[in-house]
C-alpha cells in the first residue's frame, strides 16, 4: 500500500516545501567563508560555473566564476539563490520509514535498518513475481558516475531490464532523431559557433527562460549581424525582439520544417554538392516534401504564408546558420519526427560539421546530456551502447566481469512502468532524482499506480511529492555534497566538486546503491571507494562507444575547462565540434564524418501527423506547457528557495485577450481549465503575447496546481517522450460548479 | 581604492530578457545586502514582455544629491554617486522623486533611502558589479571601452539623457543604434510610445481557425 | 556670498547669547570654575561653527523649503492636535528608542544607541557644570550632606556617601561605560563587515569613534587616578582629558557629529510627509496612478528650479518631468532606447 500516509497538509506541514531564505552567515556582511569552491550549478544543462562559498559546513553564499569560458559569470536567478538548497529545514537528515502515526506521516529509522528492510523486500517481491516486478527510475541531474552506477545496479544488482530515467521526458526525442540522421547524440557544435553564424534559427525554445545564458551567444550572433527566427506559438523574451517571428500552433513544427525544405528545393537554396557526398536519402524526401507548398504549410501551421516564405529565404541563403530546438519540438507524440525535420533542413543546407555551421538541442537537465549516455535508459548500455546489440553487451559483460547473457533484456520506459505498475506486473519501485508525481503526464494516473505497489523505496535529499508514497526513504547527497563529472549542454565534460559534506545521516548517492547491492548479496562490481574509481571504469566501459570518455580524466577536465567527448585516448584534446570534414570515428572508421558504416548523415522522410488530442467542439482550446525562469522542472527544489518563488510563486494561465473575452475572462480571475483527465482552477494572465487560440501553463507545481494532471500520456513512438506541448482543454472563468 | 578607470558600465535594455538574476544578485552584494538596488519590471505587461533594467546612471550632476536637503549623497572622486549616508538620511524621498532615471529606493521602514552604488565593495576592487557579472543577456555589461567596441559593432555607448529642458549626462553609458544621428536619448519623447515589439503583431500572424 | 553673511551674524548672535547664558546661568561667573575656561571657550567657538553651517545648511534650497513646510504644516491647526501625538511617538521611538537604527541593523543599532544615550548623560552633565549653571556645596553644619544649585537657585540635597551620591559623582564613568561599549561595537563592525569596508574614510568615520573613545579613556583615567593613585598623574592626564574634549567640540561642525544636529529635520519631514499623506495626491501623467503628495512634487518642481534644473516639458504630453512617476520614467528610458532601434 502506497497511498499517502496522513493528509498532504499534514505532510507539506513537516516535510514542506518550506522556503528558505538568506540569514544568518548568509546575510551577514562581515563573514569569511571557510573556503570558496569552483564548481557548477546544480539546475539545467547550461551547467554554469559558480563559485560556492563555504562556512562551517554549510554554504553561506555564492561568487560568479568569471573563468569558467562556458559562462563568464553569468548566472541565471535559479543559480544565483541556488546556494539557499542547502541547510535547508526540509532537508532529509535521517533514513524515513512510512508511519500514519508519526508526525507527517513518517518516521525516522537507522539507516543500516534502512537498508535492510529494502533489500529484504526486494527479495521478497523478485521472488515472488519474477526480476522484472522492480523496477528503477533514475535521472539526469545525477552525475555520470552514478547514472553509470544506476544502470549497472539495475542491471547486475537487481538484475532487472525496468530502468528508465526521467530524461525520458526531456529530450529523448532528440537524441532519437539525432541518432536516426548522425548515428550519434550529441550537439554538433559548441556554443561558440553560435555568434559566428549568419542565421539562428530557434524552435520550441523559451532560451531566455529555460537557459538564460545561451541569450547572450544569440545577442552576439545578432551584433555580428545575424538575423534570429524564432518559432514558438508565444513571443517569449527571446522572440521579442527578434527580426522573425513564426507563432506555431502547438504540434504543427514537422508541417514548417517540410514546407521550409519545399521553398528550399523551389528555389535550389541546397548545397547540392554536401547532399551528394555527405548524405542518403534525400530523393524520398524531396518526393514527400513537394506537397508541403506555402499555402498548405501555412494552413496546418497557423503561421502566415509570407513569414514563412521568408524564413525559407533567409535560412535558404545564409552562408552560415546555427539551428537550435528544445522542447517545444521534442515534446510530443511525433517529437523525433519534428527532429529529423529540423535536422533535415540543416543538411539540404550542408551547414554543418564546420565553424559557425552548427545545430544542436538545448539538453534541459544539468547532466541531461551526459545522463543519457552510460546506461541509465531502458535500452542502453554505457558508452551509448545498444542493449539489444550482441556485440555491445558482450564488450559491456567483460567490463563488468559477468557472461553476456547475465545483462537483462532492455526495459520498458518511464511512462511504461507506471502503466506496468497499474496492470501488475511491476510491484516494486525504487526511485533517485525523479518526481514523476509532477512531472509525468495525466499524473492522476501516476498517483494511482504509485498507490498500488508493494513497495518503494525513494533516495532523495528532500521529500519529494512522488515520495510522499513511499514505504522507506533514504537520504541522499544534494549535488554540493558529492562529486563527478556531467556532460554540459554542448557535450562538454566537466567536474562538479564536493563543496560540503552530507548533513546527518544522508550520504552520497552512489554509497547508498553499493549500500543495497551488498545487501542483496551483490559486492563484486559495487565496491567503488569514490566517485573517481566509478569514472574510472566508466572510461573503461565507454571505450569504443559513441559516447567514448576513455581518454578523459579529472585532471585533464580540469586544465581544459572541460573536455567534449568523444575523446578516445589520453593525448585526445577531445572533439569540440561534431562532423567536421576528415574527422574519425568508431563506426565509420574514415568513411565520412558521420557515425554510420558509410559515413554519411540521413535524410528521413519526416511524415506530419496531427497532434494525438486536437481539439474539438467539446475540448475547443490548446493547452502547451513548458516552464518560467524561477523554476526548475518539478519544482522539488526551486519551490523550497524563498526568493524564486516569490519571483514566481504559483501557476498562471496565459492566454490572449481574445480567447479571454470570449470567455468572459478578466486578467487575475480564478479559471478552471479541464482535459479530459482532469481539471485544475488557477488566475488567469491575460496577455497579447499568445496564439489566440492556445493557453499555456508552467508545470513545476504539484497538488491541485499541477497542470501535468491535465496534460496526455501519448508518447512518441520511437523516442516514447510524452506530449506535454498539445492538449486539447475546455476553460471556464471561476471554479469547477461541484467543487 | 577606487574605480578602475578603464571599466565603464554599458547597459542596453533592449536585450534583456527580464530573468531577474540582476535582482537576485544584487541583493548578494555587501554594500546592500538583503536589499536589491536594481530595477526590473515590464513596460507594459499584457502588451508584451519588453522589460526595463535600470541601475544608477551616476549623473555627472546628480539631482538626487542636489534635491537632498540632508547633504547625504555623496559623490566619490571616480564619479560614483553613492547610497545615501546612513547618519545623514532623513528619509525624505526628495531624491526618489527627482532621480531623473527613477533610481533611489525609500526604504520606509529603515527612514533610509538606498540606492544601486555600482556594487562599491566589488568595483572599487577591481572586480564587476554583481548585476552586469551575473546578467544572461549582457544588457547590463562591465568593462573597457575596447571590449565594447569589438563586442557590439551594431551599437555606440552614448551618455546623454533628456528630460524635457534638461541633458543630463551620466558616468554609465547606454548602447544606442551606431546609426543614431542624435546621440542623445531622448527620454520624455517615450512617454506616450507602446513597447517595443509592437511589429510582433500576434493575431495578424498567427492564423488560426478558432471561432472567436 | 549673502548666505554667509547670514551665517555669520547668525553665528555670532547664538555664539553671543551662550555666552551671556553662561555669565547669568553662573551668577556673573560667581560659580564658573576657571579651570574650565578652555572647555568653554571651545564650546563657544563650536556654537558659533554649528550655527553657522546649520544656517547655511538651512539656506539650501530643498532645506529651506523642509524647513519651511515643517513649520508650516506643523503649527496648521487642523493638524496640529495630530502632530503633537505625532511627534511624541517619533521622539520615543526613534530618539530615544533609535528604531529606524534597529531596523537597519542590530549591531549598528546596539553601538549607536550605547554611544548616543552616553553622550547624552555626558554632556547632560558636563555643559551645565562647565558653565557653572550646576554647583554642588555641602550643607551649612552637614558636611555629609550636599545640595545641588541650578542656577544659583538651590535644588534638592543628597547624603555624600550615599548610593545615589556614588551614582551622581561618577555619572561620567557611568557615560563613559556607555561610550566606550559602543565605540567597541561600532569599530568592530567597521572591521569586519564588508560592506562598510568598502565605503568608509577615516575622517568621517573613524576618527570620531577614536575621538570618544579618547575622551572616555582619558576620562575614565582621571577618575583612576584620583580614586586609586592619590592623583598620581593627575595634571598630565586633566591636560589629556582637555585637549581629546576640546578637539572634539571644535570638529563637531565639520565632521560626523554634525548629524547630530541635522537628525531633528527628521522630524519635519515626517510631519511634511504625515499631512502629504493626508491631502491631494500626484498622479502619475503616464499610468495615472497616484505615486507621492502633489505638496511634495510642486514643491520639488520649485526647488529644481532654484537648483537650476530645467525639468519642464515644452510642447509635450505634460508640462514637467515631475509629473511622471519613477517607475513610468524607469519604463520610459527601456522604451527610448529600444525605439531607437527601430529605424
Amino acid at each position: 500500500m502506497a497511498t499517502l500516509p496522513v493528509s498532504l497538509e499534514n505532510i507539506t506541514e513537516h516535510f514542506g516545501p518550506h522556503l528558505a531564505r538568506s540569514l544568518g552567515n548568509r546575510l551577514a556582511t562581515g563573514v569569511e567563508p571557510d573556503k570558496t569552491v569552483a564548481t557548477h550549478c546544480c539546475f539545467c544543462g547550461m551547467q554554469c560555473g559558480i563559485h560556492l562559498k563555504v562556512k562551517d559546513n554549510q554554504v553561506i553564499g555564492f561568487e560568479p566564476r568569471e573563468d569558467f569560458p562556458f559562462n563568464r559569470g553569468m548566472l541565471c536567478p535559479k543559480g544565483v539563490k541556488r546556494y539557499l538548497q542547502g541547510a535547508h529545514p526540509d532537508r532529509l537528515v535521517t533514513a524515513l520509514e512510512r508511519d500514519p502515526n508519526s508526525p507527517g506521516g513518517f518516521r525516522p529509522m537507522e539507516y543500516e535498518k534502512a537498508l535492510d528492510r529494502v533489500a529484504a523486500e526486494i527479495k521478497r517481491i523478485q521472488e515472488k513475481y519474477g526480476r522484472d516486478a522492480f523496477a528503477v527510475l533514475s535521472g539526469a541531474s545525477l552525475t555520470s558516475e552514478k547514472t553509470y552506477l544506476m544502470g549497472k545496479f539495475a542491471r547486475l544488482a537487481l538484475k532487472t531490464a525496468n530502468i528508465d530515467y526521467n530524461g525520458r521526458l526531456c529530450m529523448v526525442s532528440a537524441g532519437a532523431g539525432n541518432k536516426k540522421a548522425f548515428g550519434v547524440d550529441r550537439a554538433a557544435n559548441p556554443w561558440s559557433d553560435i555568434p559566428k553564424a549568419e542565421v539562428i534559427w530557434i524552435s520550441g525554445s523559451n532560451v531566455a527562460e529555460c537557459f538564460p545564458i545561451t541569450t547572450d551567444y544569440v545577442w552576439q550572433a545578432r551584433e555580428n549581424g545575424a538575423k534570429i527566427i524564432v518559432v514558438d506559438p508565444r513571443i517569449t523574451p527571446i522572440a521579442r525582439t527578434c527580426n522573425l517571428f513564426l507563432p506555431v500552433k502547438p504540434g504543427r513544427d514537422i508541417a514548417l520544417f517540410n514546407g521550409i525544405l519545399h521553398l528550399m528545393i523551389e528555389n535550389d537554396w541546397l548545397d547540392h554538392r554536401f547532399i551528394e557526398q555527405h548524405t542518403v536519402g534525400f530523393e524520398a524526401l524531396a518526393e514527400h516534401v513537394s506537397q508541403w507548398n506555402p499555402k498548405r504549410t501555412s494552413d496546418v501551421t497557423g503561421i502566415a504564408e509570407k513569414s514563412i516564405r521568408q524564413a525559407a529565404e533567409w535560412w535558404g541563403t545564409a552562408k552560415s546558420s546555427f539551428l537550435m530546438h528544445a522542447r517545444g519540438i521534442e515534446h510530443h507524440s511525433h517529437g523525433v519526427q519534428n527532429v529529423l525535420g529540423a535536422i533535415n533542413i540543416v543538411l539540404a543546407s550542408g551547414r554543418i560539421g564546420r565553424e559557425g555551421c552548427g545545430y544542436a538541442t538545448i539538453t534541459g537537465q544539468g547532466n541531461g546530456q551526459g545522463g543519457r549516455e552510460h546506461g541509465q535508459k531502458c535500452d542502453q548500455l554505457p558508452g551509448g551502447r545498444d542493449i539489444s546489440n550482441p556485440d555491445h553487451r558482450a564488450y559491456v559483460a567483460k567490463v563488468w566481469g559477468v557472461e553476456a547473457d547475465e545483462i537483462p533484456k532492455a526495459g520498458v520506459d518511464a511512462y511504461e512502468i507506471f502503466r506496468e505498475i497499474d496492470r501488475g506486473n511491476i510491484h516494486g519501485l525504487l526511485s533517485i532524482c525523479f518526481n514523476p508525481k509532477v512531472s509525468l503526464p495525466d499524473s492522476d494516473f501516476i498517483t494511482r499506480a504509485l498507490e498500488k505497489l508493494d513497495f518503494y523505496v525513494a533516495i532523495d535529499f528532500f521529500l519529494n511529492e512522488t515520495a510522499h508514497h513511499a514505504d522507506v526513504v533514504l537520504p541522499g547527497s544534494l549535488h554540493e555534497e558529492d562529486e563527478g563529472v556531467v556532460a554540459q549542454v554542448e557535450g562538454r565534460v566537466i567536474r562538479i566538486n564536493k563543496v560540503v559534506e552530507p548533513p546527518g545521516d544522508a550520504r552520497a548517492d552512489w554509497t547508498i546503491i553499493q549500500d543495497i547491492a551488498h545487501r542483496l548479496d551483490c559486492r563484486k562490481g559495487f565496491s567503488f571507494a569514490n566517485p573517481g574509481e566509478i569514472f574510472e571504469e566508466l572510461r573503461v566501459a565507454s571505450k569504443g562507444g559513441t559516447c567514448d570518455y576513455s581518454g578523459i580524466t579529472y585532471e585533464k577536465i580540469e586544465k581544459q575547462n572541460g573536455v567534449f567527448w568523444p575523446c578516445p585516448s589520453e593525448d585526445h584534446p577531445g572533439t569540440l565540434r561534431m562532423f567536421e570534414p576528415g574527422s574519425w570515428n568508431p563506426i565509420a572508421k574514415g568513411a565520412g564524418p558521420f557515425y554510420f558504416p558509410d559515413g554519411k548523415a540521413r535524410f528521413n522522410v519526416a511524415p506530419y501527423t496531427p497532434p494525438t488530442e486536437d481539439v474539438d467542439a467539446d475540448y475547443p482550446v490548446i493547452l502547451t506547457t513548458g516552464r518560467v525562469v524561477s523554476h526548475f522542472l518539478s519544482g522539488s527544489q526551486t519551490r523550497r528557495i524563498g526568493p524564486l518563488v516569490d519571483q514566481y510563486s504559483e501557476p498562471r494561465l496565459e492566454l490572449h485577450p481574445k480567447l479571454a473575452e470570449k470567455y468572459g475572462i478578466s486578467d487575475g480571475d480564478q479559471v478552471t481549465v479541464e482535459s479530459r483527465r482532469s481539471s485544475i482552477q488557477l488566475p488567469a494572465h491575460v496577455v497579447t503575447t499568445i496564439r489566440p487560440d492556445t493557453v499555456f501553463v508552467p508545470y513545476h507545481w504539484a497538488g491541485r496546481q499541477s497542470i501535468n494532471r491535465l496534460t496526455i500520456s501519448a508518447q512518441d513512438p520511437i523516442s516514447k517522450i510524452p506530449e506535454y506541448k498539445v492538449c486539447a482543454v475546455r476553460i471556464k472563468k471561476g471554479l469547477r460548479t461541484e467543487d | 581604492m577606487a574605480v578602475p578607470q578603464q571599466y565603464e558600465f554599458f547597459i542596453d535594455p533592449n536585450r534583456c530578457i527580464g530573468c531577474q538574476s540582476c535582482v537576485q544578485a544584487c541583493g548578494e552584494c555587501d554594500t546592500h545586502k538583503g536589499h536589491p538596488m536594481i530595477h526590473l519590471e515590464y513596460v507594459d505587461r499584457p502588451f508584451s514582455v519588453q522589460t526595463a533594467p535600470v541601475v544608477c546612471m551616476h549623473c555627472e550632476s546628480p539631482t538626487c544629491a542636489e534635491v537632498c536637503p540632508a547633504d547625504a549623497i555623496k559623490k566619490t572622486e571616480d564619479g560614483v554617486v553613492q547610497t545615501a549616508r546612513k547618519p545623514r538620511c532623513i528619509g525624505c524621498s526628495n531624491c526618489v522623486l527627482s532621480c531623473p532615471f527613477g533610481v533611489p529606493k525609500m526604504k520606509t521602514e529603515l527612514e533610509l533611502m538606498m540606492k544601486c552604488d555600482m556594487c562599491y565593495d566589488r568595483t572599487s576592487v577591481g572586480k564587476k558589479p554583481m548585476c552586469a557579472t551575473v546578467c544572461p543577456s549582457q544588457a547590463l555589461f562591465f568593462g573597457t571601452r575596447e571590449e565594447i567596441e569589438r563586442l557590439r559593432p551594431r551599437s555606440v555607448p552614448t551618455n546623454r539623457f533628456q528630460f524635457g529642458r534638461q541633458t543630463i549626462t551620466t558616468k554609465v553609458n547606454m548602447m544606442v543604434p551606431s546609426f543614431s544621428e542624435n546621440m542623445v536619448v531622448d527620454v520624455t519623447a517615450a512617454m506616450n510610445e507602446p513597447p517595443v515589439d509592437q511589429s510582433f503583431d500576434m493575431e495578424a500572424l498567427a492564423v488560426s481557425d478558432f471561432e472567436f | 556670498m549673502q548666505e554667509k553673511v547670514k551665517a555669520t551674524v547668525w553665528g555670532f548672535c547664538v555664539m553671543g547669547l551662550l555666552a551671556a547664558a553662561i555669565v547669568f546661568g553662573s551668577r556673573n561667573l560667581a560659580h564658573f570654575d576657571a579651570a574650565l575656561v578652555g572647555y568653554t571657550f571651545a564650546v563657544l567657538f563650536a556654537t558659533f561653527g554649528i550655527t553657522y553651517r546649520y544656517s547655511m545648511w538651512l539656506q539650501r534650497p530643498p532645506t529651506a523649503m523642509y524647513w519651511k513646510r515643517g513649520w508650516q504644516l506643523f503649527l496648521q491647526p487642523a493638524f496640529l492636535a495630530g502632530n503633537l501625538v505625532h511627534w511624541v511617538r517619533k521622539v520615543t521611538v526613534d530618539f530615544a528608542f533609535n528604531r529606524f537604527i534597529f531596523n537597519r541593523g542590530k549591531g549598528r543599532w546596539g553601538a549607536h544607541w550605547l554611544i548616543m544615550w552616553g553622550c547624552v548623560l555626558a554632556t547632560a552633565i558636563t555643559f551645565p557644570l562647565v558653565f557653572g549653571w550646576i554647583h554642588f556645596q555641602t550643607e551649612p553644619g552637614n558636611l555629609e550632606w550636599y545640595r545641588t544649585y541650578v542656577f544659583g537657585f538651590p535644588t534638592f540635597a543628597f547624603p555624600v556617601h550615599s548610593i545615589l551620591g556614588f551614582l551622581i559623582f561618577h555619572g561620567l564613568v557611568w557615560a563613559s561605560f556607555l561610550v566606550i561599549a559602543g565605540v567597541m561595537l561600532a569599530m568592530r563592525r567597521r572591521m569586519k563587515d564588508h560592506g562598510a569596508a568598502a565605503v568608509q574614510q577615516f575622517g568621517e568615520d573613524f576618527l570620531p569613534l577614536i575621538l570618544l573613545f579618547a575622551v572616555s579613556v582619558t576620562g575614565l583615567m582621571l577618575t583612576a587616578s584620583y580614586s586609586w593613585m592619590r592623583g598620581q598623574g593627575y595634571e598630565f592626564l586633566s591636560l589629556l582629558h582637555a585637549i581629546t574634549v576640546i578637539f572634539t567640540l571644535l570638529w563637531l561642525p565639520f565632521g560626523k557629529f554634525f548629524h547630530i544636529f541635522q537628525r531633528p529635520a527628521q522630524l519635519g519631514v515626517s510631519f511634511y510627509k504625515r499631512v502629504g499623506g493626508l491631502e491631494t495626491q500626484a498622479h502619475c501623467a503616464r499610468c495615472k496612478e497616484p505615486f507621492a503628495s502633489l505638496l511634495h512634487v510642486t514643491d520639488l518642481m520649485t526647488v529644481q528650479q532654484q537648483l537650476g534644473y530645467k525639468y519642464e516639458i515644452e510642447n509635450g504630453p505634460t508640462d514637467h518631468y515631475q509629473h511622471i512617476c519613477p517607475a513610468c520614467r524607469r519604463r520610459m528610458l527601456a522604451i527610448a532606447q529600444g525605439r531607437m532601434w527601430n529605424r
